[in-house]
């Protein structure tokens, strides 16, 4: 159907519309009228990719000078090619309704290894692998060695590709991983260099999180992205953790010595150099004594993304003399190196700010702030003038350098952690050195500086206010969509006690009482009778997972459970867990049903979507805390209290709660969807907690839901299946949460509307 | 001028230097036992070349704003770097030693001078430092206070409240509104009462005591000054009339006389007829 979303002209592939649908458009519009950031919630299920798709594409065909690019960033590859269909889906109805022919070009762009059509290079397992492997095929030396040598192996692919690809423009079209990986081959291109080269002037791109966001990748295939792009980040309740873990190192005495080898290398291959072609270094050597003009020209005209591991001041000036000459440089980082394996020889942990860890290598190694800031770009320089093959080799003393120049460029931000050993493990000494990012606004900074729009949407954005506060920018719209129902299909429920009376609770304390243990194998046995097909049960971590499902079966519930229903788990391995998962599938459609017991934060409450009959239920056991211990997490609790005014407790709550909801949200994928969501801890009825929740599950959370016994939660929850269980068509939704073009038309129904976003 | 840097254990040295001196059996060079040192690092290169680096650099103790442009100051540590990297890997020991106590008398007065200076660099760490502890230790004793404050006004707020209820004859309801008042009234007054701890060693312009602060003069900025100059404009026509000629040639009598209203704004019909003569004087002659 064909929309006027204030004034702008948006083709719709759909028959139907949901409201929301319409409100979100609405929306998305004023942010990208404003040309400023948005937050936006609404729930999942409810056709935001859609949504955002249509009305993007239709902005860009109505003002192709204002917005040039979208860039659509999601978290998983499969999430990434459903983006891609829906949008090529759209793209066919504008074909058919304008008869025109298109000129649009998508994409998507994944890793090397998902991509690769080389017979060699792609039957290797590893990511990693796929990468080096290529990269000795196809850099820049090894193909001008090929030229005096022909029997040097290279890429044939790339070199078609490198020869003619790029003066070809690829031609307009959708083009998922699959289309691009046929193309490459009909063509005998490159897919991968094909569609990064591509990205440049396509219209939409579509790729994960970290071409963005990580400095090192964004560097490579994101730096040359026009400044009039909107950016998408999709499932963005956890772009915080990202952004962080983007800008953190860890360092291990395996990296260590791994990197010791790396170094070796090093001074073997300049010692090799020296004797044969001393030019080549006395070359890079003046390169360097003239400075990093030539980058900061580039970012000055601003022609790319800025990138916080390469600070500005490095630009401007010149690598300073110290780290000037190959062998200084080398034994510069042999310094470097040696004072890093002389802390992880510790015994007690210590935590330190950059400046402290600055003052004592100074004192203890006698280097400067100064050429640790240029550490990363020297070691660039010299990998590229030494014509080192394979890359990924040197990635542990690549990972030091990084290291180096964040910590003398950010006094801020940052803490060092070592720690002589786990938690888990006292007795075993493993030293890691954590440098931790505490300040997720470092890594999203370029993206919010550089690009006019940022577009942050997922399901569960609750509470909407942190998000730009810890992220660090000013959103033009902030809002939050709730689902228009036709009938209430999602039920939640807050169990407080047991029919005992006894609190149920994850408490710290209570953690290992018999009785809370037992009303918690006592709910699911209740719900395993009266819930059809599959139950879907988190804890908040493995650890407690194990202990109950152990004492279960110690106290004979988990017997009776599985007389109702079979159970699954999830395990901390990965193939082990989708395993289970498809077994639990097939359980579930044979009608026999299924429990899955996984953990929050777990890959099953993150990706694994369970519709319909795979889902009728979730029940969150308890309230997801992270592990409050960690001294990363501490140094970065008292980080935002310091530096944003967010309370310890506040953000706790809140990250428990983004998780609790992202957890029974995957029950819920649809309108026709229904199913019963418990919340099985007494404190989830406190207003702190429970105002956290995404809106659209806190309108259904009624006083009489709050503390339930588990008599009452079964009483409730027969009633709200049998209720559901009854047909439903499409008609009955038609008009209420469902929407043809003439009744979106109508005056009243736009009212309505308007009351849908609720602005925070 | 080194202490030799050859390297060997704990008990072997226990023995070697009984008498507290000796000459070192590798090299020969006379030691003290008290100058030996636990090794440090893994690699007993690195230990080597730290000693000299530290050795080295107290004499080339130069700092950037002794040269007068940054590419000097890099090849000076380049130098630096050289003298440290033939120390350590026994090139040309001699000469380099050589060549440093040659530049040692030749700059005798700048290194004095520098000892007790601190680089930039450190000085911005040191602060840096200092600045982390001030702000610790002064979240401490705010939350601490405020705890106790806070602690405090209550306690007075509440036994307040009771003397009124029990002395006072006005009805319940508004005694506890005015406690209620009372009560944020005290929040906000603590709020004011926050005081700051003001750290000892700045001066009063906020320079820390003890930096260098460069006191060469700001570079001046040459630049040519603006001059007027009249405004000419060929028009490549007949000049065009004055206008306040125009009503005197009797111009005006072809143009629409000015409204009322058009003249409040301002305007008068002379204006549209000399722009409408400029129009048509312009570009007449060929260029």
């Amino acid at each position: 159907m064909k929309l006027n979303i204030d004034g702008l002209l948006v083709y719709f592939p759909y028959d139907y519309i949901y409201p929301e649908q319409y409100s979100y458009m609405l929306e998305l519009k004023r942010t990208l009228d404003a040309k400023g950031h948005g937050v936006l919630e609404m729930p999942s299920g409810t056709g935001k990719t859609i949504s955002l798709l249509s009305l993007i594409v239709a902005y860009q065909k109505a003002y192709p000078l204002e917005v040039t690019k979208l860039v659509y960033c999601s978290r998983t590859v499969p999430e990434i090619e459903k983006v891609v269909e829906e949008l090529r889906k759209l793209m066919d109805y504008y074909t058919k309704q304008t008869e025109a022919k298109n000129d649009f070009l998508a994409l998507a762009l994944s890793s090397r290894k998902n991509l690769c059509i080389h017979p060699e290079v792609s039957a290797l397992r590893f990511g990693k692998e796929v990468d080096g492997k290529c990269h000795s095929l196809t850099a820049s030396y090894i193909r001008a060695q090929h030229h005096s040598n022909p029997s040097q192996p290279v890429c044939q692919f790339y070199e078609e590709f490198d020869a003619v690809g790029r003066q070809v423009p690829i031609p307009p079209g959708i083009y998922n991983l699959d289309d691009l990986k046929d193309f490459g081959r009909r063509k005998g291109w490159c897919p991968y260099f094909l569609a990064r080269y591509a990205i440049l002037h396509a219209n939409i791109v579509v790729y994960s999180y970290h071409y963005l966001l990580d400095p090192k990748i964004a560097d490579l295939v994101s730096k040359e992205l026009a400044k009039k792009s909107v950016v998408v980040f999709d499932e963005a309740h956890n772009i915080d953790n990202v952004c962080i873990d983007s800008m953190s190192v860890n360092i291990t005495r395996r990296t260590l010595d791994r990197c010791q080898t790396n170094v070796e290398t090093l001074q073997n291959t300049i010692s090799r150099i020296k004797e044969t072609d001393a030019a080549k270094l006395r070359e890079e050597y003046s390169r360097l004594v003239e400075g990093l003009k030539e980058a900061n020209v580039a970012r000055e005209t601003d022609m790319y993304l800025s990138n916080p591991v390469l600070p500005d001041e490095i630009l401007q000036e010149a690598v300073p003399g110290s780290i000037r000459t190959a062998e200084h440089f080398v034994g510069f980082m042999k310094r470097f190196l040696e004072y890093l394996k002389a802390r992880l020889r510790i015994h007690h942990v210590v935590q330190e700010s950059a400046p402290q860890f600055l003052k004592d290598i100074y004192e203890k190694v006698c280097i400067d702030r100064k050429p640790l800031r240029f550490c990363a770009e020297r070691l660039r320089s010299l990998l590229r003038t030494l014509e080192i093959a394979d890359i990924a080799d040197f990635s542990a003393i690549t990972l030091i350098s990084h290291f180096a120049t964040l910590v003398s460029t950010y006094s801020k931000g940052f803490t060092i952690i070592i720690e002589p050993f786990e938690d888990r493990t006292p007795t075993i000494a493993n030293p890691v050195l954590h440098f931790s990012c505490m300040d997720p606004s470092i890594a999203i900074k370029p993206v919010f500086g550089r690009f006019q729009s940022v577009i942050i949407t997922s399901g569960t954005l609750s509470p909407l206010d942190i998000y730009p506060r810890i992220l660090d920018f000013r959103p033009v719209t902030v809002a939050s969509f709730t689902m228009t129902l036709a009938r209430t299909c999602l039920c939640p429920l807050i169990v407080g006690r047991g029919n005992d009376q006894v609190a149920m609770t994850s408490k710290f304390e209570t953690r290992e009482d018999f009785a809370v243990i037992r009303n918690y194998g006592n709910l699911l046995l209740e719900m395993s009778a009266i819930v059809p097909d599959g139950i879907v049960a988190f804890f908040t971590s493995y650890i407690y997972m194990e202990n109950i499902v152990a004492s279960w079966y110690e106290q004979g519930i988990l017997e009776n459970i599985q007389r109702n229903k079979l159970i699954f788990i999830e395990t901390q391995d990965a193939a082990e867990t989708s395993m289970a998962l498809e077994k639990y599938q097939e359980a579930c459609e044979n009608g026999r049903g299924a429990i899955l017991l996984s953990v929050a934060r777990g890959k099953v409450s993150e990706g694994i979507d369970f519709v319909h009959h795979y889902g009728r239920a979730v029940i969150m056991f308890g309230v997801p805390y992270v592990y409050t211990q960690s001294r990363i997490l501490k140094a970065r609790l008292e980080y935002l209290r310091d530096q944003f005014q967010i309370r310890e407790n506040d953000f706790l709550t809140f990250d428990a709660m983004r998780h609790a909801a992202q957890c029974v949200g995957r029950a819920i994928r649809g309108k026709t969807d229904y199913g019963l969501m418990i919340f099985a801890d007494k404190r989830y009825a406190r207003a702190d907690k429970r105002g956290k929740l995404p809106r659209w599950i806190q309108e259904h959370l009624t006083d009489g839901s709050l503390n339930l016994t588990i008599d009452e939660t079964v009483q409730l929850g027969k009633h709200f299946l049998r209720q559901m269980a009854q047909p439903f068509r499409q008609e009955d939704q038609l008009g209420l949460s469902l929407l043809t073009l003439e009744q979106l038309q109508s005056e009243d129904m736009l009212q309505k509307i308007a009351q849908i976003a609720q602005q925070a | 001028m080194f202490v030799c840097v050859c390297f060997r254990c704990e008990s072997c040295v226990e023995m070697l230097f009984v008498r507290g001196s000796g000459n070192c059996v590798q090299c020969n060079t006379p030691l003290r036992k008290s100058n030996f040192r636990v090794q440090l690092f893994e690699d007993p290169a690195i230990d080597k070349e730290v000693e000299i680096r530290k050795k080295v650099l107290k004499i080339y103790n130069k700092r950037e704003f002794d040269f007068s442009t940054l590419k000097e100051y890099n090849d000076y540590l380049e130098q630096v770097e050289d003298i440290v990297f033939n120390l350590t890997n026994n090139i040309d020991v001699e000469r380099t030693k050589q060549m440093m106590e040659q530049y040692q008398r030749d700059n005798k007065d700048i290194i004095q001078r520098n000892k007790a200076k601190l680089t930039r660099e450190q000085e911005e760490l040191e602060e840096l430092l200092l600045q982390d502890h001030q702000d610790s230790e002064q979240r401490r004793l705010e939350t601490l206070q405020e705890e106790q404050r806070h602690l405090q006004a209550k306690r007075i707020n509440k036994q307040a409240l009771l003397d009124e209820l029990e002395i006072s004859k006005l009805p319940a309801a508004v005694l506890l509104a005015q406690h209620k008042d009372r009560a944020s009234q005290l929040e906000t007054q603590i709020e004011k009462q926050k005081q700051n701890v003001k750290p000892a060693n700045i001066f009063s312009t906020g320079i820390m005591m003890g930096q260098t602060v460069s006191l060469a003069s700001v570079s001046r900025v040459e630049e040519v000054l603006y001059v007027y100059q009249l405004l000419c404009i060929d028009t490549y026509g007949p000049p065009v009339l004055e206008l306040d000629q125009l009503g005197r040639l009797g111009y005006l009598n072809h143009v629409r006389t000015a409204s009322p209203q058009d003249q409040a704004g301002g305007y008068t019909s002379g204006l549209a007829c000399h722009r409408a003569i400029q129009d048509a004087f312009s570009g007449l002659f060929p260029s």
